[in-house]
């Protein structure tokens, strides 16, 4: 009878994991290659043969698209996620765990990293659209100023990094703007390349992971087995990876099925709005976009939206349970 | 001290009120009729225009001697009086004779008179001004003779003894004199003798006065004689004309209808995105749409309340739809890779699919409505993969075991033929034609990566070079046809943005204008199409045809053949019902 009643009340937790499973096996098996666009038969309504979900205005089959759409779910939210959180877990960890005094560095690093976000901030529009190559090539280039300032008895002196306000200044910057303006705004500027969207939504979406890290940080740092850890001699460093990461990071981990679906969100609607992937990318955003085109072709809406929809509703489901 | 604060902070809130409260320079009033445009005009300058929406506004606020007119099929009088008379001299040279209309006068009530023809000539000529596209256009207009005895009158000394010169020579925005050189500075120049050295002073002032007016972003400055003056825009917005009060040609008994101006007020819109142009011409935000897609054209006219609210027109047009190449990039400089490439258009599928089947596909940039000149003897142009490889086998291209082509370059350089395909953003017939080109690339291993542009960006990037592949609308009409700016070497950096020419085309383009009968003129327009159809510097896909929404508070809108596709000037207002 109990047995009975817990699988009555799992069988959400088993939709959602169907679904989402359905949904990633979709977009490991989905073909790379783009089927020609059927021009003979643009628009077509779904349940006729040859295009079950029917078509969009360029004459794509909508199915085809929904899976192929669901990889690039998978390319671009996934990765955008993971970032997201590690970016978010490292500033926060930083934040919490050094706060404003406690963190000192070299000068040398400090003008460093400084010209390496300075850069950063200026050259984002070119960066974006070099993607992970810019990134290196940016780092290289700081890690190379680094180096020679390093050299200099200036450069080796020890300065005492405000972390904490520095981060905290940082997340109050980007949260008095609303997610979707600055991405558009960043977007509009240079339509960026796959790489490029990945990494625009991971600074921008970075915030929320870091708060909690930062909060998760902070009350573990006062426990009593880290000062006595620290007492013993441990170094910041194993301080962090032995004692304080173990307990913060499940405090991250379950926000990952809520960062995910905050991505796909964020991406279908910069491609419903024509500034994210490139147009030949497959995309459910993309797919939904040509309701605008032909506000008649019911499919475009209801089959992209119903998957979209789900997918959310089941990742959301999915990190309420973990929580 | 509170008080004080008080009514401070009344008087903010005043403000704040009235501001909300007065109208903006976007107020509709009902007699303003709002048109859609797919771009902004981005330069008004005169000297300079180049996208249809900077001369539809060109030929409201100016006037030119002569106007293409399609019901009479030639260049009928606007400015000038009565159509001109020319006289040969010697073999080559041809004086065209044109008289000013009496009642034509300035803003400022001067008349307008033949030494204003005399000084906008000058002013086409000046160096130190940005005059190359008149130069490709107009450059065969030499000299202007004044006539002593009638200040209306005078005389052009054209190169060339053809029809196509004397129409042409009538098809430039006359620009006054009073506003632009009050002084008279240019009057005492010779047209012909402005570039020498002894008139460089003069010449070089003149051009600072001039580029310091900025008559690119304020066209205000420049009034002309047309119906309408300028009275806002906001670039990539929205732009206003309001018509004079007291114009000219009111004057005129029966004016004929490049004379007619009826809306008191004309407010364009711009507003790129086809499916946003569809909602605000359905929210009534808008009272004009052309080249609407056919899709939803064929819907609005099936949809029932769009049936009551709006009206439906469509005509053969003279624009059609091109893939061009950038024959300065290396993959794209040999003609049988254009050819190849030209071969992955699936052209009847691409009028089936955006066009709904209304538009004529075509050998070549003449209609083929213009059986005259139209070359029949030319293929149309079809799709062949296979015919496509063969023809990248014969431009040296070899197929790589992964799929993909390279070839041996200049300077032992491998080449990889890979391309990019740009176009205006917001356009679906623009994006399936790139997207089937894609395909149809990608099947036989040619990378094509997709590039929809921000229409301003995107044309700043073909007048760079800055592209391979690009979509566009050209325009054209059946009475002139002189390629110079479009084709010429001599328009590469302006209208030529292929960066396309040989010895050969550039013969014939400056062969055809003077071609002084009307079988030669064919003869050698079908040998021109037939050098274009082995170099395609373009691949025409298809001409278009026409198709106009409006709103039923318009009367019948005059619609036709040429850019934009109406006559805005001629629009009249739905004359309500009176009640007694």
């Amino acid at each position: 009878m109990k047995r009975q009643r817990r699988s009555r009340r799992n069988w959400p937790r088993v939709l959602a994991f169907g679904w989402l499973t359905g949904v990633a096996s979709a977009a490991l098996l989905a073909p790379s290659s783009l089927l020609a666009p059927d021009l003979l038969h643009t628009n077509q309504p779904p349940f006729l043969p040859s295009h079950w979900l029917g078509t969009d205005p360029q004459g794509q089959d909508v199915a085809r698209a929904l899976v192929q759409g669901a990889r690039t779910i998978l390319l671009v939210s996934l990765p955008a996620a993971i970032l997201t959180l590690l970016l978010g877990a490292g500033l926060g960890s930083i934040a919490g765990f050094w706060g404003n005094t406690r963190l000192r560095l070299t000068r040398s690093v400090g003008v460093a990293g400084a010209a390496l976000v300075l850069s950063a901030l200026l050259f984002a529009a070119p960066l974006l659209a070099r993607g992970v190559v810019g990134g290196i090539g940016l780092l290289a280039a700081a890690a190379l100023l680094g180096w020679v300032l390093h050299r200099t008895v200036w450069g080796r002196r020890p300065w005492a990094l405000p972390a904490d306000a520095l981060v905290a200044g940082l997340i109050v910057l980007l949260d008095s703007v609303p997610l979707l303006i600055l991405v558009l705004l960043v977007a509009a500027v240079q339509r960026p390349s796959a790489g490029g969207l990945v990494l625009l939504m991971a600074l921008t979406c970075w915030t929320t992971p870091a708060r909690l890290m930062r909060a998760a940080t902070l009350q573990a740092r006062g426990h009593t087995y880290v000062e006595a850890a620290r007492v013993a001699g441990l170094s910041d460093w194993q301080l962090l990876r032995w004692h304080i990461w173990p307990v913060t990071w499940p405090v991250v981990l379950v926000r990952f099925p809520l960062t995910v679906s905050l991505l796909i969100g964020l991406e279908t609607t910069l491609s419903f709005l024509g500034v994210g992937l490139p147009p030949d990318t497959p995309s459910w955003g993309r797919l939904l976009a040509g309701i605008r085109q032909s506000p008649t072709a019911w499919w475009l809406l209801v089959w992209p939206g119903v998957t979209l929809l789900l997918t959310i509703l089941s990742l959301q489901y999915l990190s309420r349970r973990k929580m | 001290m509170k008080q004080i604060l008080f009514g401070l902070v009344l008087l903010v809130w005043a403000g704040l009120g009235l501001s909300a409260c007065s109208p903006t320079t976007t107020a509709t009033s009902a007699e303003t009729i709002r048109i859609r445009w797919a771009r902004d005009p981005d330069n008004l300058d005169p000297l300079l225009v180049d996208n249809p929406s900077a001369f539809e506004v060109t030929n409201l606020l100016h006037c030119s001697l002569l106007k293409g007119n399609e019901a009479q099929n030639r260049f009928v009088p606007w400015l000038a009086e009565a159509q001109p008379t020319t006289r040969p001299l010697g073999d080559s040279l041809l004086l065209v004779t044109y008289r000013l209309r009496p009642q034509a006068t300035w803003d400022n009530g001067s008349p307008v008179l033949a030494r204003d023809v005399a000084f906008t000539l000058k002013v086409m000529n000046c160096p130190g001004l940005p005059i190359e596209r008149d130069q490709a256009t107009f450059g065969f207009i030499r000299n202007i003779q004044l006539d002593a005895h009638d200040p209306r009158q005078f005389t052009l000394v054209c190169a060339g003894q053809s029809g196509d010169r004397v129409s042409i020579s009538g098809d430039f925005s006359i620009l006054p004199e009073y506003v632009l050189d009050p002084r008279g500075t240019l009057r005492t120049v010779p047209l012909p003798q402005l570039a020498l050295p002894r008139f460089q002073s003069v010449a070089q002032a003149f051009a600072r006065r001039y580029q310091a007016l900025n008559l690119a972003r304020h066209p205000e400055r420049l009034p002309g004689c047309g119906a309408y003056t300028l009275t806002a825009w906001q670039p990539g917005r929205y732009l206003t004309l309001r018509r004079k009060a007291r114009w000219w040609a009111d004057s005129l008994p029966a004016p004929p209808p490049e004379l007619q101006a009826f809306p008191p007020q004309l407010t364009y819109q711009v507003i790129p995105d086809a499916t946003t142009a569809t909602m605000a011409l359905r929210r009534g935000e808008i009272d004009l749409y052309a080249l609407m897609p056919a899709a939803e054209f064929a819907r609005l006219q099936h949809a029932s309340p769009d049936q009551t609210s709006l009206r439906f027109y469509t005509t053969n047009s003279y624009e059609f739809l091109t893939a061009n190449f950038n024959v300065r990039r290396p993959a794209l400089r040999d003609a049988l890779t254009r050819q190849a490439l030209t071969y992955l258009f699936d052209i009847p599928a691409l009028i089936r699919a955006t066009q709904q089947g209304a538009a004529s596909p075509s050998a070549g940039p003449i209609s083929p409505r213009i059986a005259r000149y139209y070359n029949d003897s030319l293929p149309l142009p079809s799709f062949s993969p296979a015919r496509a490889a063969a023809l990248l086998r014969q431009a040296r291209w070899q197929r790589q075991p992964d799929g993909s082509w390279q070839r041996q370059g200049a300077q032992a350089t491998t080449e990889r033929l890979q391309l990019t395909i740009s176009y205006r953003a917001g356009e679906p017939s623009f994006e399936t034609v790139a997207l089937q080109f894609r395909s149809a690339a990608l099947a036989l291993g040619i990378p094509v990566q997709l590039h929809p542009t921000e229409q301003s960006l995107l044309s700043r990037q073909l007048r760079a070079g800055e592209y391979d592949m690009n979509i566009r609308q050209l325009a054209g009409n059946p009475f002139s046809y002189d390629f110079t700016s479009l084709l010429h070497s001599r328009g590469i950096g302006n209208g030529n943005t292929t960066g396309f020419s040989t010895p050969q085309t550039d013969r014939l383009i400056e062969a055809i204008p003077l071609a002084t009968s009307p079988a030669e003129k064919a003869r050698l327009l079908r040998k021109f199409q037939r050098a274009l159809a082995y170099e395609r510097p373009f691949s025409v896909l298809y001409f278009m045809r026409y198709r106009v929404a409006a709103s039923r508070r318009l009367g019948v809108v005059p619609v036709m053949g040429l850019v934009p596709g109406y006559e805005a000037s001629r629009i009249r207002l739905e004359k309500k019902p009176t009640t007694r």
